[in-house]
């Protein structure tokens, strides 16, 4: 084990200035980029969500900690491209159409992130047409669709219809989750999996990609 | 005391986006919806007023809330912070229809029903025009900030409640969803103080406070049932008996049926077997609703099934 324990504090910690010191610093030492994210920066935003889920971290630690792993990221990034290294599992994640709430959908995000997953955030407001074009340029393992009114939990299956339609739902497993949504409605609506909180997500995510 | 917005909306057959922004819609529809479901009171609440007419960035729709557009957050930039004032007086905007909407519904039910104004918590409001997951990072990354602007949203709701309390309303709804998402410790250094002046400022006014925090607040209970609030809205992830032990047993709690899966999906059976054991875990100083909005689809003959059971214990539910 290669751990930057400067790393996996500052993460922990959610200090962005520390993360990304310290990933500079283990660069500089020869440490590969992938080893910082799978030894130090996996475990770190693991015990993050463990603690979230401890009740101990609410979202304010939550959103540090994935701001001081994305300072990290930013310096890791042009690396891996240089290097050709890829991150295993691409998730895509969106708010559907129709609804600007996304404080679900970046909690959701951040901590994929810090799992090690390759994350392509389409924000809010995203119509179904977006996610299948996204769905065929990026070639996902994975969508996740949030949603946190009612009236706006019908794009979810209008989304999952347009997969259908466009012929790539098969390529991909449907996530589905916020406030209103229920296990109930993801399977009326043809969703592979739900879940009710931001780690419970990942541990979904995590499931899938281990069973495929 | 069910909270109805969009079901209330939909009752009257007028879209959302209209009931928002004119006061003579929603008197219609809370009057219309009081008068079908038997309920004791009639309310202005709705979200983003405050932020709508300081001058935050709303995307509008046909039927549904309104959202603040937080890429574009009023304060996104903290240099706006300092050139933004607290109106003196809540007379134009959609503040000023929320009051004439207090005034109307206080002609329109005279002493029968309670009228309930609302305004935004401190908390809230800051999140409305700052963008949330900014304040959020906000607390850590600059306390001094949090504070100044979170006297600037106290300032806001203070004099929106005061409008309302003169122009009839018996009690003043403060919602502050945003607080739910911190734990004891922020929300005793930045959030509880500026909610307690609120809590105050609407005593000294004459009014009484309902206190409404969406989702999971079981870390802070403690905190909230210091504050001295009339009555504590209790959303459906917080067991109703872990409210009572910590708010203890003078304090009047109002909840807590799921808005989804028990009052929008059950039937009436079940929803009133679900009431009888928050019955048995509120005990005394209980006043019955869903944790949180009634969702639009809510079956009617669900929502007069809640109704009937808070007529049928109503006397229970009063102090001994």
């Amino acid at each position: 084990m290669t751990q930057s324990k400067e790393l996996y504090d500052a993460v922990l910690n959610g200090d962005a200035r520390k993360a990304h010191a310290a990933t500079q610093a283990a660069i500089e030492a020869g440490t590969g980029p992938m080893t910082l994210i799978t030894e130090s920066m996996v475990p770190a935003m693991d015990e993050v969500g463990r603690l979230f889920e401890a009740e101990e971290y609410f979202v304010p630690e939550l959103l540090l900690s994935g701001r001081a792993m994305k300072s990290a990221m930013e310096l890791l990034r042009p690396l891996m491209v240089a290097s050709g290294e890829k991150l295993s599992v691409r998730v895509v994640i969106g708010t559907v159409k129709g609804d600007l709430h996304d404080i679900g959908k970046n909690l959701v995000a951040s901590m994929l992130e810090g799992s090690g997953f390759e994350v392509v955030d389409l924000g809010t407001d995203v119509s179904p047409e977006k996610f299948v074009a996204t769905v065929e340029e990026q070639k996902p393992h994975i969508v996740c669709l949030s949603a946190l009114l009612t009236v706006t939990m019908p794009a979810m299956k209008t989304t999952i219809d347009a997969l259908e339609t466009a012929g790539v739902r098969t390529r991909v497993k449907v996530l589905v989750g916020g406030a209103p949504v229920t296990m109930q409605y993801a399977k009326e609506i043809g969703a592979d999996g739900y879940s009710e909180t931001a780690s419970g997500a990942i541990a979904l995510v995590r499931q899938i990609v281990a069973g495929a | 005391m069910p909270i109805t917005m969009m079901f209330a909306a939909d009752i009257l057959g007028v879209k959302y986006g209209r009931y928002l922004r004119d006061h003579r819609i929603l008197v219609e529809a809370q009057v219309k919806t009081a008068e079908m479901f038997v309920l004791d009171y009639v309310s202005v609440i709705s979200s983003s007023s405050e932020a709508a007419d300081l001058g935050a960035r709303l995307q509008w729709y046909d039927d549904q809330p309104s959202a603040v557009i937080e890429e574009g957050a009023l304060f996104a930039d903290k240099a706006n912070f300092a050139r933004v004032k607290a109106p003196e007086l809540i007379s134009g905007g959609l503040m000023g229809d929320r009051v004439r909407a207090v005034e109307l519904l206080r002609q329109r039910v005279g002493k029968d029903l309670l009228v309930e104004g609302w305004v935004e918590g401190p908390c809230a409001s800051a999140a409305d025009l700052r963008g949330i997951s900014r304040l959020m990072m906000d607390f850590s990354d600059d306390p001094g900030f949090v504070h100044d602007l979170f006297d600037f949203t106290l300032e806001v709701a203070i004099r929106f409640a005061s409008s309302q309390i003169h122009s009839g309303a018996d009690i003043v709804g403060v919602g502050d969803a945003a607080a739910s998402l911190v734990g004891p410790r922020i929300y005793k250094e930045f959030v509880w103080p500026w909610e307690k002046k609120l809590v105050d400022a609407i005593h000294a006014e004459g009014g009484r406070v309902r206190l409404h925090i969406c989702g999971n607040t079981r870390r802070i209970l403690g905190g909230i049932g210091e504050l001295g609030c009339d009555l504590v809205d209790v959303d459906f992830p917080v067991p109703l008996e872990q409210a009572r032990s910590q708010m203890g047993p003078l304090q009047t709690l109002t909840g807590n049926l799921d808005p989804v899966r028990d009052l929008r999906s059950g039937s009436p059976e079940s929803i009133t077997q679900s009431l009888e054991a928050l019955r048995q875990k509120a005990g005394a100083r209980w006043i019955v609703a869903a944790g949180c909005e009634v969702v639009r689809d809510t079956p009617h003959d669900n929502l007069r099934a809640m109704t009937k059971f808070a007529q049928t214990h109503a006397t229970e539910s009063l102090p001994a």
